[in-house]
Parts: structure tokens; sequence; C-alpha cells
């Protein structure tokens, strides 16, 4: 079986999950206070943002900061929990495939439910600017090419917290430590990303990304750039690490 | 009897430890606080505990608010898996019962939550501070009115909890509806009465009346929020 057609098979399984639900509840509580409360985008004058970008940016702060990492912990709750139901995951180890590539491919589910999480919250932004630009009749739409930019770099910076959840998911057998935990180190990333260490923190990540990016568009307020170099590495030996432990513990306990 | 029943069925859950973790956890953050920013505190021309409740409760109580709904999803995961539900159904207790034997067992975990973070609130208070005088009283009416004002985000998440088969359903309801408190303004009154923003509320922040108002609104929505989860059960009960 090739690693596509698991893919598949993986996220077959969660299509009848209703997990599509609950990512459009949330991503309409995300806009609709930003919508009622539009007029508050013309008082930012002090920050020195534009109406328009202060919009944006405030309701994806709102998103990378807690919702969006508590969204993917709950699909990796839904993952595991899939698989452990009436003890799923024994007919999937017993297929000739290796379990590497079954936890791989777990892990590439979530990394595409990220996207659509982020894509639909894109999508929400632009019915939501739309909705906002008709009440306050002043254009809060803001070109796609940078909409997508900004999407697309929540995304790539959210890879290394998405493995450190999925190794929280599959090495703790307790369901309430691995969400617990989970949860609970989103909590300090609004402390962490004011510190020197932030790149040590991947949980951290999106939120600092769309913060640095707030610092860009508003003149009179200033936050920390990015700094590729630390980052990069650091991102990259931790997300090496996290999916190394994860796929080598994936099954274990059960096959014991 | 329910009560034990639930104590003996939470062994080896990790339901326990978890809430004891996560009070060390939210204990921590007023410590580690003062630790590093202690000028910035001190300088404050305010009482001791409204300055450290100030400056930390938001993440203490949004750590507390996130552990109900993990405890709660927990507390009914136990009786769907394997299908235990059908077996405490044969049993001689109303489904009801069972629920409020959960509550009962959620609330005591709270309570050893909120002592684990008044434990700390106390120690910050009188290591950067002093002793004060009427500092236990202030402490305690303080985590008096937190617990009343967490009850209806216990109930409800629980009431979630029991509803959905799947935990990952309650846990994304109860993570939803978190992530709802948090956008709410403090400023508007009646918004605020969201059951699950109540626990982000301070005593020593509001005035006489406010505290009162939300502690009568803490009270009825208990009340109501256990009305529904009665209702829920029973409806469900008749359709099974």
């Amino acid at each position: 079986m090739n690693f596509a057609s698991l893919i598949g098979v993986e996220w077959g399984k969660l299509r009848r999950s209703k997990i599509f639900l609950i990512l459009v509840l949330a991503t309409v509580i995300l806009w609709t206070p930003s919508v009622l409360n539009s007029e508050l985008n013309f008082g930012m004058q002090a920050e020195g943002i534009s109406p328009e970008n202060n919009f944006f940016i405030q309701g994806f702060l709102a998103m990378t900061w807690f919702l969006f990492p508590a969204v993917m912990i709950v699909i990796t709750v839904l993952q595991i929990q899939t698989e452990r139901t009436d003890h799923g995951i024994l007919k999937m180890l017993s297929l000739p495939v290796r379990t590497t590539k079954l936890c791989m491919a777990k892990f590439a589910v979530l990394v595409l439910f990220a996207a659509i999480q982020i894509l639909m919250s894109v999508g929400t932004y632009y019915i939501s600017a739309a909705v906002a630009s008709h009440i306050q009749s002043y254009d809060f739409l803001l070109p796609p090419l940078f909409v997508f930019r900004e999407a697309g770099m929540i995304w790539a910076s959210s890879i290394p917290m998405l493995a450190v959840f999925w190794l929280l998911a599959v090495c703790i057998q307790t369901p309430i430590f691995s969400i617990g935990t989970g949860l609970a180190s989103i909590v300090p990333s609004v402390l962490m990303i004011n510190t020197k260490a932030w790149f040590a923190y991947p949980m951290a990540y999106p939120f600092f990304v769309i913060t640095s990016e707030y610092g860009r568009l508003a003149a009179n307020f200033s936050t920390a750039e990015i700094d590729l170099i630390p980052w990069l590495p650091t991102a990259a030996l931790i997300t090496a690490a996290c999916l190394t432990v994860s796929c080598l513990r994936f099954g274990q306990a059960e096959r014991r | 009897m329910i009560v034990s029943l639930e104590c003996k069925k939470l062994k080896r859950t990790g339901f326990k430890a978890a809430f004891f973790g996560g009070g060390i956890l939210a204990a921590a953050v007023p410590a580690l606080n003062m630790a590093f920013r202690s000028e910035a505190y001190l300088s404050m021309d305010a009482p001791p505990v409204k300055i450290l409740l100030n400056a930390n409760w938001q993440m203490m109580a949004m750590l507390n608010v996130l552990l109900i709904v993990a405890g709660a999803c927990i507390l009914y995961h136990i009786e769907y898996a394997d299908h235990a539900i059908r077996k405490m159904r044969t049993l001689p207790f109303s489904e009801s019962a069972v629920f409020f034997g959960k509550t009962a067992v959620l609330v005591s975990a709270c309570i050893l939550l909120l002592a684990i973070e008044a434990a700390s609130i106390f120690g910050c208070s009188v290591h950067w501070f002093g002793p004060a005088a009427g500092l236990y009283r202030e402490i305690l009416k303080n985590f008096g009115f937190f617990l009343l004002l967490m009850l209806p985000a216990i109930l409800l998440s629980l009431a979630a909890a029991s509803v959905c088969r799947n935990m990952w359903t309650a846990l994304g309801t109860g993570v939803v509806c978190v992530f709802a408190a948090t956008m709410i303004p403090a400023q508007n009154f009646a918004l605020s009465l969201f059951p699950f923003a109540l626990p982000f509320r301070t005593f020593s922040d509001l005035s006489g009346s406010a505290a009162r108002n939300y502690a009568i609104a803490g009270a009825a929505e208990t009340v109501g929020a256990a009305a529904l989860a009665i209702l829920i059960l029973k409806i469900r009960r008749s359709f099974e």
C-alpha cells in the first residue's frame, strides 16, 4: 500500500466524525466578535496600523493563540480514540504495512487538518470582512496574495507544534495526561513569545509569527523580529525528534 | 455510595494526578511571575491579594477551566469506553444519580485545585508583601467566589460529556466554549454571564454590588445547568 492511499484510508476514518461541525463552529465564534466590533478598528491610530490590517491581524491573533492549537489537540484525540475504540488499531497493525508508515500517514492527516482549519479561517475572514465593509462603508478586504502568504506562514510554522502534539498523543497512553499536557502547554505561549527563548517552544511558533507580523504592520508598535537562524534549525530538530520517537512508539502498547 | 464508586472507577485514569499536577502548575504561575517581575508589582498601591490575582488569575483560570473540561471528558469516557455504561444502567441507580456522583467528584477535585492555588497566593503574598491582617479572610472570600463561579462550567461540561459518546466531541465543544469565553469582553455584564466566562472574574476586582450580582448569577446558572442536565438525561433515556 503506498503512502497516498494510506493517507486516504486515514482520512476516510475521520470523514464521518462530524469534526467539521466543530471546525465551522470555532471559526464562526472566532470572526463574529470582529464583525460586531468592527468600528473599534478605526481607533488604532496610536499603534499606527490601518483598520483593514487591524481587522485581519486581530482575528488571526485570537486564532493562533488558543483556538488553532486547541482544535489540533482535539483532532489528535479524535485520531487516537478512533483507533482505540473497539481495538481498531489491532486490525491496522495486522496489515502488511510498516507502523512507521501508518504513524506518518496519521501525522500527514493532522497536518492536512491544520491546513483545512487555516483555510476555513481565511474563508470566514473574507466573508466577515465583506460584511464589516458593508456595515462600516469602508473597504476591509485585503489582497488575497497577502492573506494567503500569512496563512501559509501560520501553517508552516505550526508543523513543529503538531509534531509535539502528535508525540504527546502517541506516547502518553492515559488520555487525561495527553489532553491535559497539550492544553496546558498552550497557555504559557503568551509568556514565551516575549522571552529570548521563544524559538525553543514550538507551541508558540504560529502565535509568534502573527505577533511579529503585527509589529511589522503597526508603525508605532514594535515586536520581536523573526530570526531564522536559531529558529529554523531548532524547529527542524524538534520536529524530527518528535516524529522519530512517535514512529518508534506507535502501536507499541498494543503489540506487547 | 455512588461517590465512592465513582472514585474507585477513577483509579488508573490519572484523574487525581492530573488535577494535582494542574494545581501545582497553576500555583507556579504567581510564584514565577513574582520571582521575575517583583519590582513592577511591589510598587503598586493596592492590597496584595488584588495585585496577585489581577496579574495572574486570567492564566490560572484558563488552566482551571481547561482541566474542568478535560476532567469531565474523562469522567464520562470511562463509561463509554468498552460500553461500561450498559453495566451501570443495570445497577439500581438512576442516571442522574450517576451524573451527580460525577459532579461531586469533579467539584472535590476543583476544591483541591483551588486549595493549592490559594496556598500559592497566600505564600506569595506573605513572602513578597509581608504578613497582613485579614489575609486569610481575603483569600477565603476570593476562592469561595471562584468555586461558586466554577460550578456552572463544571455542570455544563459534564452534561456535554454525558451526551457525547465520543470523548473528542465533548472535548471539542468544551474547547470551543472556553475559546468563546476568552473572546468575551469583561465590561459587558450580560455577555460575561456566559458560564465558561464566569471563572475568569475575580472577587477583589469587583465592587460589592457587582460581586453580589455575579454570585447570584453563578448560583442561578448552577441550578439551571443542573436542571438542564437532568432533562437531557431523562430525554435520552426515553429514546434508548
